[in-house]
């Protein structure tokens, strides 16, 4: 869902509708409305009843709209469209409660066929506006400018206009768009909303905003909820929640607001407040998915594990906790002790890590909706929830990458107090994943390719507006991989402290341009210019050279599929090298190897793999490929070193934890087989004798002997006729170890 | 699984033949018909490599007539004795017209009843059908016998996609790790296991929804199940088909100055299944001792045996 929406105007939410309201003389769906407006909340409710009890079904849907009976109202919009079914006023009235009632689409489609009516409609166009604005769609804005050519005194526009500027932290922009609503309607409280939301955010205590606000309406609590869903833009979680409490002092029937409380509070972890508030708000007969999802989601809690380990609290499935607990909590440590030394910052409670292995679970515990199909992992504070391994195709996921790009936007916008900017936490969690291992993190892609060729990247001072309102879905892989190098290009220009000196600026609220300023002393332009060029140059070859390489990637195809190996040796290498960071699908890295093996060159197959892997190249099959190859060459360190990758990609994977710990046993790493075959005992495989037998020899290696015999009985509970298993037990018996003592 | 001694004993000195009978259908698309075949020659290599006193016959391509195919059959039903086994393995598209299922064959098809009707006339006691096709789950009924154990890689005749299964139960036949009692022989019910185990695996890599289920029935009742449980019947005939036997079981089985060793191992594995059945019951500490008292003994009879 999103929330700006709801920052526009209730008050001017009649557009053109009102025309037919006014010709009445009794109680008009206005009338109804201003007493809300000026918080007579009870003769609102006693207005809209008599509107319930009219004859006409369109005065009777606004009644029971604005008593929150929304079948009702539902039943009586149709029946006053299917009466007047040329009035496109109705079906922008009943697209607006659509879009209140979270159902964008059945919205759009109510508000296309008012145009279709009658165009332009300002009231329709504005509904499509705030559909795109809902689903944080570029075009929002230029609906919004649409509907104002269509009806310059349209307030609500004004005030659309004033939030997407709020959202990309433009408040100068802001500040003029509610101005001109003001200027339309001096009692526009939404417009107010929004000066009074950019005080807060500005750490104003007394915003002199919020007293007019509460003059000309006392329970006006919507300019809380206003606020706090800007600070969840702007990450402030923990302030957000304050801020949706007080909207909820002042007015405790803003079940939106409520929903929102419940969802943040769940985002935070506070798992049963936000329970509390998402039921009340279902009895209340808010049922829509924003509020039932988050509620089911809670309900599954019970097959979560917590797993408290030092200052980490790892939430895992049950199905998977026992193989991903070790990988996870040793990843996650490392990136928290790395992590509190670079940015020098102490956290002052538990992060919480979250993996979810179905992603419409994590998609609900971050939105509170299903979705969200191209997001990895989100932070919440000191939350961080993520996609398991599980969650995705193997090779899919880079799940320790995503584990540490989330963790160091702990230590960033802890470092600032959430002031930091999207652009540079973002960066920085880009950088800080190729900081790890230059094969972690994100590949060069064709989006940003397309985007440095056609000189698309976005100022630095406007960086932010890739990510909060991209023209396309492209944009916002432009915009991470523009970030991350941005700070790739400081810390090789000016080195790590300068990106420290920068988060401190941030974090002392000045802005992008501020701190570009100040601690790099180049004008955001200059900067701009620098960076280009430097980019450029890092990728001149790749994106000079694409058109060709896609070229060749169709030569090397059919030399393949004419089986001419030697040919696809010979020049795959150079067009390879034209687009090196390719590692998807049809890469021709294992091309070459597949060509290489068809040769029977081995040794040529493994280097290339090597190469690959080198690249990011993130196959299981491919690196599982290799490791056979190593092993085969008797390169077992190597083999082990392939294997070890697929551990930060897919752990959950039983072949490959068995290999792992064969190849860690050769080498004489009794613990390193022992994580190995643990993995896959949790894995309950089909052959569970050999697994237990398996982890029985690593433990008697690393000389834990009544590890070792607890193992080998429950191999010969599984399988007692299994000689190796058998022999174990005898040699346990024989070394005296009291475990397996039958006496 | 571990086999009864007695059934052992049996087979070492009655000489009983298995006879195994592989079909891959039509493949309809060069693709298709390639990966059918493939899956039948791996099996029919594997049965090949560890069977001295198997009859073997595997049908693919052209050959995979319906003509073809009764003939093969016919001839094990007029050889066959009670105390041999046969195991019918069916690889290819299957249909099910909502009253027929049928496997698709060059030519004319052959139809699950028909199938049933040829195997009614063996004398065989012990009959593995494994319908690995499409839309397999629908031949069950047509297949049930009692006795005869039926699997299919599909839970009904829905299921019309294309099936991953027969890749599965091919290495089920060569991957030691199928072997989960490791008592160096792959019993039906541990191939199911290790099939049914790798298909689901296959759709979850994938990130697919699953669109075949296998299943079997050894009750006779035409109902397969995804799951066997022992306490309600189910798999117990499966776990007692030996499909192929490697290494020192086959050897051991066979020499008769074993025998009383063998007696007292098979004396204690039971013992041992007593023991676990009541695991429950008993307290944990005293569950251990026993169950490693047992093993102790179990391992050193082993070694003695081998020596």
């Amino acid at each position: 869902m999103n929330p700006w929406r709801r920052a526009a105007s209730t008050a001017a939410l009649m557009g053109a509708a009102m025309a037919s309201a006014a010709a009445l003389p009794a109680q008009t769906p206005e009338t109804c409305r201003e007493h809300r407006r000026f918080g007579r909340l009870q003769e609102a409710s006693a207005c809209y009843q008599r509107l319930a009890a009219s004859k006409d079904p369109y005065l009777r849907a606004e009644g029971y709209w604005g008593l929150g009976r929304h079948m009702d109202a539902n039943d009586a919009f149709r029946e006053a469209v299917q009466a007047q079914p040329k009035n496109p006023d109705y079906r922008v009235r009943w697209g607006r409660m659509f879009l209140e009632r979270m159902q964008p689409a059945d919205a759009q489609a109510l508000f296309l066929e008012a145009l279709e009516i009658k165009d332009p409609h300002a009231g329709a166009i504005l509904g499509l506006a705030l559909v795109a604005s809902d689903g944080f769609e570029a075009r929002g804005g230029e609906l919004a400018r649409k509907a104002l050519e269509a009806d310059p005194k349209l307030t609500e526009a004004h005030v659309l206009l004033a939030t997407l500027a709020l959202q990309e932290s433009n408040y100068e922009k802001a500040q003029e768009h509610a101005d001109k609503a003001l200027a339309i309607d001096p009692n526009a409280l939404e417009a107010m909303a929004i000066f009074a939301t950019i005080d807060l955010l500005e750490d104003k205590s007394s915003p002199p905003s919020l007293a007019r606000i509460v003059q000309i309406n006392p329970v006006y609590g919507e300019v809380y909820a206003t606020a706090g869903r800007f600070f969840v833009l702007n990450r402030r979680y923990e302030e957000a929640v304050a801020l949706y409490r007080k909207a909820l002092e002042l007015n405790p029937g803003l079940h939106k607001a409520r929903a929102e409380l419940g969802l943040n509070l769940m985002r935070l972890g506070y798992a049963a407040e936000a329970r509390k508030h998402l039921e009340l708000c279902w009895e209340a007969g808010e049922r829509y998915a924003a509020v039932g999802n988050p509620l089911r989601l809670l309900d599954s809690d019970k097959n979560f594990r917590y797993i408290r380990s030092g200052n980490l609290v790892l939430k895992l499935h049950e199905r998977e906790a026992e193989v991903l607990q070790p990988f996870v909590e040793e990843e996650a440590r490392r990136a928290v002790q790395t992590l509190e030394k670079k940015y020098r910052v102490k956290l002052t409670r538990p992060v919480q890590v979250e993996l979810y292995p179905d992603h419409e679970d994590f998609a609900v515990r971050t939105l509170g909706m299903p979705g969200m199909s191209g997001a990895l992992g989100v932070t919440f504070g000191y939350t961080v929830a993520m996609d398991s391994p599980s969650s995705r195709k193997p090779g899919e996921l880079h799940w320790a990458s995503t584990l540490w790009h989330e963790l160091s936007h702990v230590y960033t916008i802890s470092a600032t107090s959430s002031r930091v900017p999207r652009w540079f936490t973002e960066g920085m969690a880009v950088y800080e994943e190729t900081a790890v291992s230059p094969d972690w993190g994100d590949r060069l892609s064709a989006p940003v390719i397309f985007a440095i060729r056609d000189k698309k990247l976005l100022p630095v001072a406007q960086l932010d507006r890739g990510f909060v309102h991209p023209e396309s879905p492209e944009q916002v892989l432009v915009s991470y991989y523009q970030a991350g190098k941005i700070c790739n290009f400081i810390e090789q220009k000016w080195g790590f402290e300068k990106l420290l000196e920068m988060l401190r600026g941030f974090g002392a609220r000045k802005t992008t341009p501020e701190v570009v300023r100040e601690a790099l002393g180049l004008a955001p332009e200059e900067f701009d210019k620098q960076f280009t060029a430097w980019i450029e140059e890092q990728t001149r070859v790749t994106v000079e050279g694409f058109e060709k390489w896609k070229k060749g990637m169709g030569r090397v195809a059919e030399l393949v599929k004419a089986g001419r190996y030697e040919e696809v040796i010979r020049e795959a290498p150079a067009i390879r090298d034209l687009y090196p960071e390719y590692v998807e699908g049809g890469n021709l890295y294992e091309v070459i190897a597949d060509s290489y093996l068809a040769l029977k060159n081995e040794r040529a197959a493994a280097e290339e793999l090597q190469r690959y892997a080198r690249a990011g190249g993130r196959n299981p099959q491919a690196l599982k490929k290799l490791a056979q190859l190593l092993e085969q060459q008797g390169r077992p360190r190597e083999a082990i070193e392939a294997l070890q990758r697929l551990n930060w990609i897919y752990p959950r994977d039983e072949e490959l934890q068995r290999r792992l710990g064969d190849l860690l046993m050769a080498q004489g790493d009794a613990q390193g087989a022992v994580r190995a075959y643990r993995a896959v005992v949790a894995m309950k495989p089909l052959d569970r004798a050999a697994a237990h037998y398996n982890l029985a020899r690593a433990y008697k290696a690393a000389g834990q002997n009544a590890a070792a015999s607890d193992q080998v009985l429950m191999a010969l509970e599984a399988a007692p006729g299994f000689r190796p298993a058998q022999k174990l037990l005898l040699e346990l018996e024989a070394a005296g170890d009291g475990r397996t003592a039958s006496k | 699984m571990r086999l009864l001694l007695a059934g052992l004993i049996c087979a070492a000195s009655m000489q009983a033949a298995t006879w195994y009978v592989t079909v891959a259908g039509l493949g309809g698309e060069p693709d298709y018909e390639q990966r059918f075949q493939a899956w039948a020659m791996t099996i029919d290599n594997i049965l090949r490599g560890s069977r001295t006193d198997a009859r073997i016959e595997t049908l693919t391509g052209a050959q995979a007539t319906r003509e073809r195919v009764r003939q093969v059959l016919e001839r094990a039903a007029q050889e066959s004795r009670p105390e041999d086994s046969i195991v019918v393995m069916l690889i290819g598209h299957g249909t099910f017209d909502g009253s027929e299922y049928k496997l698709a064959l060059p030519g004319p098809d052959i139809s699950a009843s028909e199938l049933g009707a040829l195997l009614n006339k063996n004398r065989a006691e012990r009959q593995l059908v494994v319908n690995m096709t499409s839309s397999s789950g629908a031949s069950l009924e047509a297949l049930r016998k009692e006795g005869r154990i039926v699997i299919a890689a599909t839970k009904s005749g829905t299921q019309r996609n294309v099936t991953v299964f027969p890749r599965y139960w091919a290495e089920a036949l060569r991957d030691p790790s199928a072997d989960t009692d490791k008592n160096e022989a792959i019993s039906a019910l541990e191939a199911f296991r290790y099939a049914s185990a790798k298909t689901a695996a296959f759709y979850e890599g994938q990130r697919r929804l699953a669109t075949e289920h296998p299943v079997i029935d050894d009750a006779g009742t035409g109902a397969g199940v995804r799951d066997p449980s022992g306490e309600k019947g189910e798999g117990r005939l499966a776990a007692a088909f030996t499909l192929l036997r490697f290494g020192a079981a086959q050897a051991a089985a066979q020499d008769p100055a074993k025998q009383k060793l063998l007696a007292r191992r098979e004396q204690i594995e039971q013992e041992i299944d007593r023991l676990k059945y009541q695991k429950a019951a008993i307290p944990a500490d005293e569950y251990k001792k026993e169950l490693t008292k047992l093993l102790l003994e179990l391992a050193r009879v082993q070694e003695e045996i081998e020596k």
